[in-house]
């Protein structure tokens, strides 16, 4: 029989999960942005708003320490977090567009190279989404192969009902462990109805003709029709959940510093530039053009998924009003 | 001037003083580009999203036909004249639209020599005022959606422009709420503001869209990129965003036009305007200094007296 | 005990960074130091051309990097060896102490002052006032304190880094 949880059964799981030092991570409101932050209370969970910031940051922080060094007596000592003590979290709250993307990241950080940073975290923590109950027009999660009730990437997935309170599933050993775990707050029955789901009204895509023409248009006008009004910021790759490039950065002096590992976005004139000056990404359509091969053709060439959920942040938040649905409409009619 | 029953959610004004001005802008874009008298004009365009706007390189009459203004068209396009965005524009003499504190940056890169006036063909706008950070751009303009500074607006109508674009309609007074966050902010002791900007810096992701929209932002080599030797730590911790804030504030001191887009497109809610604010006003005190729609001379950092206060200088 | 100001052995010794330039305060300096005038040994001084080029970022790296007190000294106005240069530092510091301020740093900490070459004098009671008014106000924490928040949202991850990145 399927299983309910309150509103308030919700809040104590939470305060029941921190009280056994785990560590709860979940949207919550800090000054006028809500982000995913660690909640010290069930009740700070602010579950009607699209965190700012995507919950990447939960395995991809924007600036983690790698290691750190220091000279002392002509000797250099260098030592590297414990990743064997990285606390076991809990992210909570995460709608479909967030909690897809770090599995879809998976592909990439542990390709050539297994990032323990990354692994470590995906390894200790459980997603428990949250079927999505009101979009704005920026939302094209449908659009791109997903839906607001998508279970992709969730442990355990929360249902919101008529009434209040949510329908819960569990979708994995993770999950249920989970669920087991905190059998009381659960109840068996009640109404499952769900609420109604948000619902964007956008243009369906077709990912794999807009590969194929991608393929074939490498150089075409496009690019600068686009781009030219691109500011060449970090915002869009910054706030989604699928970007996910860095920049190592040693840092502090002499005698004694850290080696870190920050957020990059290939939309800055730098992420190119050679040592020698030379930038084979020399103007801003070939670094936009750059965002959008690698979402829909590079990172489906090599592991066959979409480096986008349509989670529409960097369309909110461009400085210059680009639009990467609109942009992706137009070359889906082109294709 | 003042209507009555303003409140912050009735519209602001009536909407068909936009689609005068932007029937004016189209008619001057169309007939400058027939003519062959710009290669370009720089405008807005709508956008997919209902209200939403975009800069635009219009570079024929088509295009210039389509050019809008309306409260969503947020940007300063004095920045596609800045050195960092020029290569978006074809050669040759171009038309751009700007609204008054626009115009106020396009005459400041003038001043500073980054391009002359007779090179540029400006389309001034009456404006209104435009959308806020976050605004619900479906939503007609009412005053809880105006940007801030467009509450205390002195340049509603551009000077010394070839054309202006649209007419003024009366507009409400409004509270003047970034001068009394200013106002808080100077009554707090030196900790508590300390306090205040930490926990706001902190926030900072180093995204530098405000960096990118600043049309006074055009450095090749921006010092806050530089690693040798590094001034600015690059990393989004709050040590190096402290540095970048202050560093950032100081380099456009005497220069920022007050557009606040950088504080409009900073995804972090950090209040830059109130920093270079701050800014502008101590330059007024100490030197009389203010930005203007008029390009000038000498900037308030680049320019001294003989008699300028020295009370701080032992 | 008896002893004098500059050998007295106190609980916090602040460290200081003056910024100089070479022509006036440098020498200034210089001759208080051949002159032997006693002063506080607090002071690490940095020579530059001229004030005008000494930048505030330079200011501001001396507090990262742990200075408790900032002193820059040039020219007299009319003196600078590059004609203006120390004009334009003059507003350029004007607006800096206002940023500082704005922002929360104590302007206490900051001294400007002209020493010509001549002032050996002027030097020593310059450095000398800095360092004990310094040393009253104890070190300055801010920047440190900033230095060693280790993540950039301070929340998201204190808990986490304190586990696994006790060994840092
Ligand atoms: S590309 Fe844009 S819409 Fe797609 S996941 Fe990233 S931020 Fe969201
Ligand atoms: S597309 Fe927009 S958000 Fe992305 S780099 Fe360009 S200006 Fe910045
Ligand atoms: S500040 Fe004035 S000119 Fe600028 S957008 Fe607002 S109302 Fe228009
Ligand atoms: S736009 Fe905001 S978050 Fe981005 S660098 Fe500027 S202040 Fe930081
Ligand atoms: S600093 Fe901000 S307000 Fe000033 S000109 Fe630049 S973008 Fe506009």
């Amino acid at each position: 029989m399927a299983k309910t949880l309150s509103l308030d059964n919700l809040h104590r799981l939470v305060d029941a999960l921190l009280q056994e030092g785990v560590r709860v991570v979940g949207p919550k409101r800090t000054g006028t942005l809500t982000v995913y932050a660690p909640l010290t209370r069930g009740e700070e969970l602010e579950l009607n708003e699209l965190p700012r910031r995507s919950a990447k940051e939960t395995f991809f922080p924007p600036c983690e320490t790698i290691l750190s060094f220091e000279k002392r007596d002509g000797r250099t000592t260098v030592s590297d977090p414990d990743l064997d003590r990285l606390p076991e979290t809990v992210l909570i709250g995460v709608r479909p567009c967030d909690a897809a993307a770090p599995g879809i990241l998976d592909a990439v950080f542990s390709w050539d190279y297994d990032d323990p940073f990354f692994l470590e975290r995906r390894k200790r923590t459980t997603i428990i989404g949250i079927a999505c109950t009101s979009s704005d027009d920026a939302c094209f999660c449908t659009a791109v192969g997903l839906t607001p009730d998508a279970r992709q990437g969730s442990d355990l997935f929360l249902v919101p009902v008529e009434g209040g309170g949510f329908a819960v599933e569990a979708l994995d050993a993770k999950g249920s462990a989970l669920k087991e775990r905190h059998a009381a707050l659960f109840t068996a029955g009640g109404n499952t109805v769900p609420l109604p789901l948000a619902e964007p009204k956008v243009e369906p895509l077709d990912l794999e003709k807009i590969r194929a023409w991608l393929d074939g248009n490498f150089e075409h006008p496009l690019w600068k029709e686009i781009a030219d009004r691109c500011a060449g910021c970090g915002a869009c790759a910054f706030l989604c959940p699928a970007c996910h490039c860095f920049d190592i950065v040693d840092e502090g002096g002499e005698g004694s510093g850290c080696r870190r590992k920050h957020w990059d976005a290939c939309g800055f004139g730098k992420f190119t530039m050679h040592a020698s000056a030379h930038n084979p990404r020399d103007v801003q359509p070939q670094r936009y053009r750059n965002r959008i091969m690698h979402k829909f053709k590079y990172y489906r060439d090599k592991f066959g998924q979409t480096l986008c959920t349509g989670c529409g942040r960097c369309i909110r938040w461009c400085p210059v009003g680009i639009d990467i649905k609109a942009v992706l409409d137009e070359i889906n009619k082109k294709s | 001037m003042t209507q009555g029953q303003q409140t912050e959610s009735t519209p602001l004004v009536d909407p068909a003083c936009y689609a005068a001005a932007t029937a004016a802008i189209r008619a001057e874009a169309v007939r400058l580009l027939e003519a062959g008298e710009v290669t370009a004009v720089v405008g807005y365009r709508a956008g997919r999203r209902a209200g939403s706007a975009m800069p635009e390189v219009a570079t024929t009459a088509e295009a210039a036909a389509q050019l809008i203004f309306t409260p969503g068209c947020q940007n300063n396009l004095a920045l596609f004249l800045s050195k960092a965005k020029r290569e978006a524009l074809p050669k040759g003499k171009v038309a751009v639209v700007v609204k008054g504190c626009d115009l106020r940056a396009l005459a400041g890169l003038i001043g500073e020599s980054q391009l002359k006036r007779d090179e540029v063909h400006v389309i001034g706008v009456a404006c209104p005022g435009v959308y806020g950070a976050g605004a619900d751009l479906a939503k007609p303009l009412a005053a809880e959606s105006l940007a801030r500074k467009c509450r205390e607006c002195k340049v509603h109508l551009p000077e010394g422009t070839d054309v202006v674009a649209g007419t003024l309609p009366p507009l409400p007074d409004l509270a003047p709420l970034e001068a009394e966050e200013l106002a808080r902010l100077e009554a707090m002791t030196p900790q508590e503001r300390w306090a205040f900007w930490t926990e706001q810096f902190a926030r900072c992701i180093r995204c530098l869209a405000c960096r990118q929209v600043c049309p006074f932002c055009f450095c090749t080599q921006c010092l806050c990129d530089r690693n040798r030797p590094q001034a600015v730590d690059t990393s989004p911790r709050p040590a190096g965003n402290t540095a970048w804030h202050i560093v950032r504030a100081m380099h456009l001191a005497g220069r920022c036009a007050g557009c606040a887009e950088c504080e409009r497109v900073c995804p972090m809610d950090i209040p830059l305007n109130l920093l270079n604010r701050k800014m502008a006003q101590e330059l007024f005190e100490l030197y009389g200094f203010e930005t203007t729609m008029q390009p000038q001379e000498q900037g308030a950092l680049t320019s001294y007296r003989d008699g300028d206060d020295q009370s701080f200088i032992k | 005990m008896t002893a004098t100001a500059t050998t007295t052995k106190h609980d916090f010794e602040p460290k200081l960074v003056a910024f100089v330039c070479t022509w006036c305060t440098y020498a200034g300096a210089d001759l208080a130091g051949t002159s032997r005038m006693q002063y506080p040994s607090n002071v690490r001084v940095v020579k530059f051309p001229c004030t005008g080029r000494i930048d505030p970022v330079f200011i501001l790296r001396a507090f990262q990097k742990g200075a408790d007190g900032v002193l820059v000294s040039g020219c007299h106005p009319g003196d600078c060896h590059y004609m203006a240069g120390n004009f334009h530092a003059r507003r350029r510091f004007a607006a800096f102490r206002q940023l500082l301020d704005f922002v929360g740093v104590d302007l206490k900490r900051l001294q400007f002052s002209w020493v010509s070459a001549a002032e050996g004098g002027k030097w020593v009671e310059v450095v000398t006032e800095l360092t004990e008014r310094v040393r009253e106000m104890g070190p300055m924490r801010e920047f440190i304190d900033l230095d060693a928040s280790e993540h950039w949202s301070a929340e998201l991850a204190d808990a986490e880094l304190k586990a696994a990145y006790h060994s840092l």
